[in-house]
């Protein structure tokens, strides 16, 4: 049950809301404006608040060329989400109320993982998928979009996991239910908040991967999109509407999937949170 | 939150499980404690054992796999003499720690290391109060809070060389619209990029940009842990909005901030595609941090230098571990407090 | 107890790390399973196989006359062409990595500095081992694919820099083109222009080897040589520019520009000068005003040696020797006359054998500037530098960036970029 709301004060509040938003979105704003403007006044002194002589150049070579991306971006989004959920969770589960000897190991060892650069990682993963023959799959580039929320995942819910209480558990093995019970029906139901952090996360990691997807899938036949933006850096000159205008379209339906999943997720959050 | 976080070893037993019927985590103060419940003997333990076990085995895995060949990869690099020849062919010398020698003792160590910390310093200094600003005003529901919310994560949709890209292009002396913005109050046009005095500053605010998301998300959920009820109650002692802050929100809150300040930390240590998007590091090393000096070492340049470059890399990794080090250190002092 | 645990702790994960990691890295170790991937599932259209050939054309797609001539290539040579275009910044690591792991492709175009690098590292072949015909290449173009006395590769076409002018600029501030002879004169045509309220000078200086690239006419023009960074011609040099940034004949946006920024900043009209290359000739077509094209002046007159940019086909290192006579003749059609032509024309090139160039110039009399400057230019990593350049070219343009920036004079800033370009290069 939240606070009674005053109807007085929150649109006070949703101005100041609007506001604040604007302000975070103006470099995304500037972003579309450019990827609306001609070559010539890219550079133009002083710039334009709104495309004036805009173009449409960019985005009609993003639309006929880049469209398809779409399709396996969303699919390498989704497949991260789900992986990095089904491996992160239970080990989370398993950090956090099992605690089996050198559990806290691992957890230093997850720590660590993750200082790893980027592009270290990229490497390595090069030289095991061309063992492998993964190189410029798709499954191979999710698994890989996957390592960087694993470790992140693994870490979050173990700690919102340890806010459980040890009753709903203590209850559960009364009950006569198996670990696998205990998980799958008490403790994930509980942790929906976690669950949405961290497939947030993983999403817009996968997403907006560029490193992964430039080593491991440049001679691959789906490609997400973050790589359709390479058209346009050719070796001597970039188009910069047309990387913008792919920016764009990237963006726009993941947004809207976003915003839609917010919206749900904070009617889960109210109806689940744990209470007694 | 239990206060033992589950970077604690699990050696240490009798953790104090700290229990609240309402779901807070980790409430201190008005909190019911449980007696010490720490891994029982005998069998259970096995069975415990096991299960725990068996549920970590993907993450276990996955470790192995994925992470411990390129780690082992980078040491070894570092510790060698590579030629690009060597690289290709194999054949390197051991050279033991001299690749560190000469990183220690290259006239660029000393600034890149300045600048890293305050680098670092600075954007989590930022972005976690400002996330935790955000986070707040949208824990008190009002219209479009759902739909703003969800708008505040569009900067992570976009690709780094974009949003980069856009800020160095919002930043240009001549044509940004950051100066136009500024002329237009009277202030002289500042060279963002292009000067050693700035460059690092406009770096940092970009990065500040691109943190707040993650601060955002990770303390508004948090947030969402804390039972209304404690609000309610501490308003009816009369706490005013800031104590309510300070007494309530903050305190439950540390575990979850404990582990976004962390994550954080390792996070804007790794920072290389927005500076060097923006000013490769320039100029003349004025924005240098050891991530972008280990890119250009090894591939931002027509020479690659393999072992120096990783070095740099371990250095950062080692840099990192002590922040880690640093949190379990204060985890386990809150624990015994 | 605690710091005991935490030693152990510590101890237990570098050990278990590193044995994991030894047994990984021992499955994972380079495994030559015969590079390029023949006959993997090449859909019948050609009986011998598939050849990969990687470029550093990521703007060309599948359907580009670039991609159709590698076909036409492909079938004329009996085999199946899989093309992947990089970004050229990336080219080298990949190539590299390739190598390392045994996957190198059968034909490698890349930017011309690099190919020392490869040579060096044993990636790619020379001509010697596979029989490419580099006889009608210019020799200041070949220069740049030689290292020690072997020819590495063909020149796909080259490009160079060149000083473009805006007509209407240059009218309105009173300045005659023709009186743009030396550097006196330059500044002294960016004086006036600066005064009849328009803007100078616009170029790239940013700190990677594109601004090397663009101060080589500079430095080059001042007599200067690159195994001596800071001798006085140097410091000639890097103060004109530096002169040039006080004085407001150039923006200070050079210090962060790339070539296609400074070509944007030209593109406006608001600039009388921008060195700039052969690859911006169609765009300049499309600018909307006059322009023009002079050779970069030297420092008293003349014409200063400018770079050679353009890249270079190679044949990498393969396990199976048996597949460098097709890889050749890949290579001697990408490169023959007519291909050459066409490809050098959609790239904005100039030719690589002066037999096509007389070819270009007839079919567009636009390009006989550009054609007597790539004559004039030098490869950068020739005067015997090969691999020696990469250490010189880094520490100059970080003393270029300090100059303009004005955290160091001229003098300073090259004297600190010899002694690290001297000691990298022992």
């Amino acid at each position: 049950m939240r606070t009674l709301r005053r109807p007085r004060t929150t649109w006070w509040k949703t101005g100041v809301g609007l506001v604040l938003t604007a302000l975070m979105l103006f470099p995304v704003y500037w972003m579309v404006n450019e990827s609306l403007t001609r070559d010539q006044d890219m550079r133009k002194t002083p710039p334009n608040w709104f495309p004036v002589h805009g173009t449409l150049d960019g985005y009609r070579a993003v639309l006929h060329q880049q469209l398809p991306y779409l399709g396996t971006s969303l699919f390498i989004g989704l497949g991260t989400v789900v992986l990095t959920v089904a491996v992160a969770a239970p080990a989370g589960y398993s950090l956090a109320k099992l605690r089996p000897r050198g559990g806290g190991l691992l957890s230093f060892a997850l720590l660590i993982a993750q200082m790893i650069p980027g592009i270290i990682m990229a490497m390595g993963f090069y030289a095991i998928y061309l063992n492998l023959g993964l190189l410029g799959s798709v499954p191979g580039l999710i698994v890989a979009d996957s390592t960087i929320a694993v470790p992140f995942g693994t870490l979050v819910f173990a700690a919102f996991m340890s806010g459980i209480p040890g009753e709903l558990l203590q209850a559960a093995k009364t009950d006569g239910a198996g670990q696998l019970r205990t998980f799958w029906s008490i403790v994930m139901p509980v942790s929906r908040n976690a669950v949405v952090t961290v497939s947030l996360f993983a999403f817009l990691w996968a997403w907006s991967d560029f490193m992964f997807a430039n080593t491991l899938d440049s001679e691959g036949g789906a490609q997400p999109i973050t790589l359709g933006i390479y058209h346009y850096i050719g070796n001597n000159n970039q188009q910069w509407n047309a990387i913008m205008a792919t920016a764009v379209v990237a963006s726009v339906p993941a947004t809207v999937l976003l915003v839609v999943a917010q919206r749900y997720v904070a009617a889960g959050v109210t109806a689940g949170a744990v209470k007694d | 939150m239990n206060s033992t976080t589950p970077l604690n070893s699990a050696a240490q037993p009798g953790a104090r499980a700290a229990r609240d019927t309402k779901g807070v985590p980790g409430a201190r103060g008005a909190v019911l404690t449980a007696p010490r419940r720490g891994p029982a003997s005998g069998p259970r333990l096995t069975s415990a054992n096991w299960a725990g076990w068996a549920f970590l085995a993907p993450v276990a895995v996955y470790l192995v796999a994925f992470y411990a060949y390129p780690m082992y990869r980078n040491i070894e690099l570092s510790l060698h003499h590579y030629t690009v020849r060597s690289f290709v062919h194999g054949g390197a010398p051991f050279t033991g720690l001299d690749n560190y020698r000469s990183v220690l003792s290259d006239p660029a160590f000393g600034p890149a290391l300045i600048h890293t910390l305050v680098f670092t310093g600075v954007s989590i200094l930022f972005q976690f109060w400002i996330g935790m600003g955000l986070a707040v005003f949208f824990t008190r529901h009002f219209r479009l809070s759902a739909t703003l919310r969800a708008l505040f994560l569009v900067p992570w949709l976009l690709p780094l060389i974009v949003s980069a890209s856009t800020w160095s292009w919002m930043l240009n002396s001549d044509s940004g619209v950051v100066n136009y913005a500024l002329h237009s109050v009277g202030i002289a046009p500042i060279d963002w990029l292009t000067s050693p005095k700035w460059s690092l500053a406009s770096v940092i605010i970009a990065n500040v940009w691109i943190g707040i998301p993650f601060n955002l998300v990770m303390l508004y959920s948090g947030m969402q842990a804390i039972s209304p009820e404690l609000y309610e109650a501490a308003e009816l002692d009369g706490a005013s909005a800031w104590q309510r802050f300070w007494k309530v929100t903050f305190p439950l809150l540390r575990p979850v901030a404990a582990i976004t300040l962390l994550l954080g930390l390792v996070y804007t240590l790794k920072v290389f595609d927005i500076i060097w998007i923006m000013t490769k590091g320039g100029p003349a090393g004025s924005s240098a941090t050891f991530a972008t000096w280990s890119y250009q070492l090894g591939f931002g340049n027509l020479l690659p230098e393999f072992g120096p470059g990783a070095a740099v890399g371990n250095l950062l990794v080692v840099m990192a571990l002590a922040f880690g080090l640093v949190y379990i250190r204060a985890q386990r002092k809150q624990r015994e407090a | 107890m605690k710091s005991q645990s935490m030693t152990r702790r510590l101890a237990a994960v570098g050990l278990a790390l590193a044995v994991t990691g030894a047994a990984a890295a021992c499955s994972a170790s380079k495994s030559s399973t015969g590079a390029g991937g023949s006959g993997s599932g090449s859909g019948g259209a050609a009986a011998g196989g598939t050849f990969t050939v990687w470029d550093p054309y990521p703007q060309f797609d599948s359907g580009s006359a670039w991609s159709r001539l590698l076909t036409k290539c492909g079938t004329q040579a009996g085999v199946t062409v899989k093309r992947t275009g990089f970004d050229t910044t990336d080219l080298t690591t990949k190539v590299l990595l390739a190598a390392q792991q045994g996957d190198s492709p059968d034909v490698l175009i890349v930017d011309n500095p690099v190919v020392s690098t490869l040579a060096d590292a044993g990636v790619i072949t020379d001509t010697g081992t596979t029989h490419l015909d580099t006889s009608g290449v210019a020799p200041n173009l070949l220069a740049a694919g030689q290292l020690a006395g072997k020819t590495y590769g063909v020149p796909i076409g080259a490009n160079t820099l060149a000083l473009y002018y805006n007509k209407a600029v240059l009218t309105t501030a009173g300045v005659d083109i023709a009186s743009v002879k030396d550097w006196s004169s330059l500044t002294a045509a960016l004086a006036k222009v600066h005064a009849a309220g328009k803007k100078g000078i616009t170029f790239s200086a940013i700190g990677t080897e594109e601004g090397s690239f663009q101060f080589l006419p500079w430095f080059w023009g001042a007599g200067a040589n690159l195994k001596q960074l800071d001798s006085s011609q140097g410091v000639a040099a890097l103060a004109l520019w530096t002169g040039w940034l006080k004085q407001g004949y150039a923006p200070n946006s050079v210090i962060d520009n790339t070539q296609t920024t400074s070509w944007q900043e030209f593109a406006t009209g608001q600039y009388a000068f921008s060195e700039n290359g052969t690859w911006q000739l169609a765009n300049a077509k499309k600018a909307g005003f006059d322009y023009g094209i002079i050779p970069i002046p030297a420092m008293n007159g003349g014409t200063a040696a400018a770079p050679t940019g353009g890249e270079f086909v190679t044949i990498p290192v393969q396990d199976k020797t048996d597949r460098y006579s097709t890889s050749q003749k890949l290579v001697a059609c990408l490169t023959s006359a007519d291909n050459a032509q066409a490809t050098d024309t959609t790239l904005s090139y100039v030719a690589a054998t002066p037999a096509v160039q007389a070819k270009q110039v007839a079919a567009d009399p636009d390009l006989q500037p550009w054609i007597a400057a790539v004559a004039a230019a030098k490869g950068r990593t020739s005067d015997d530098l090969g691999t020696k350049y990469p250490k010189i070219s880094q520490p100059m343009w970080t003393a270029v960036q300090a100059a303009l920036s004005g955290s160091a004079s001229p003098q300073a800033a090259l004297t600190t970029a010899q002694n690290a370009a001297a000691a990298a290069t022992k």
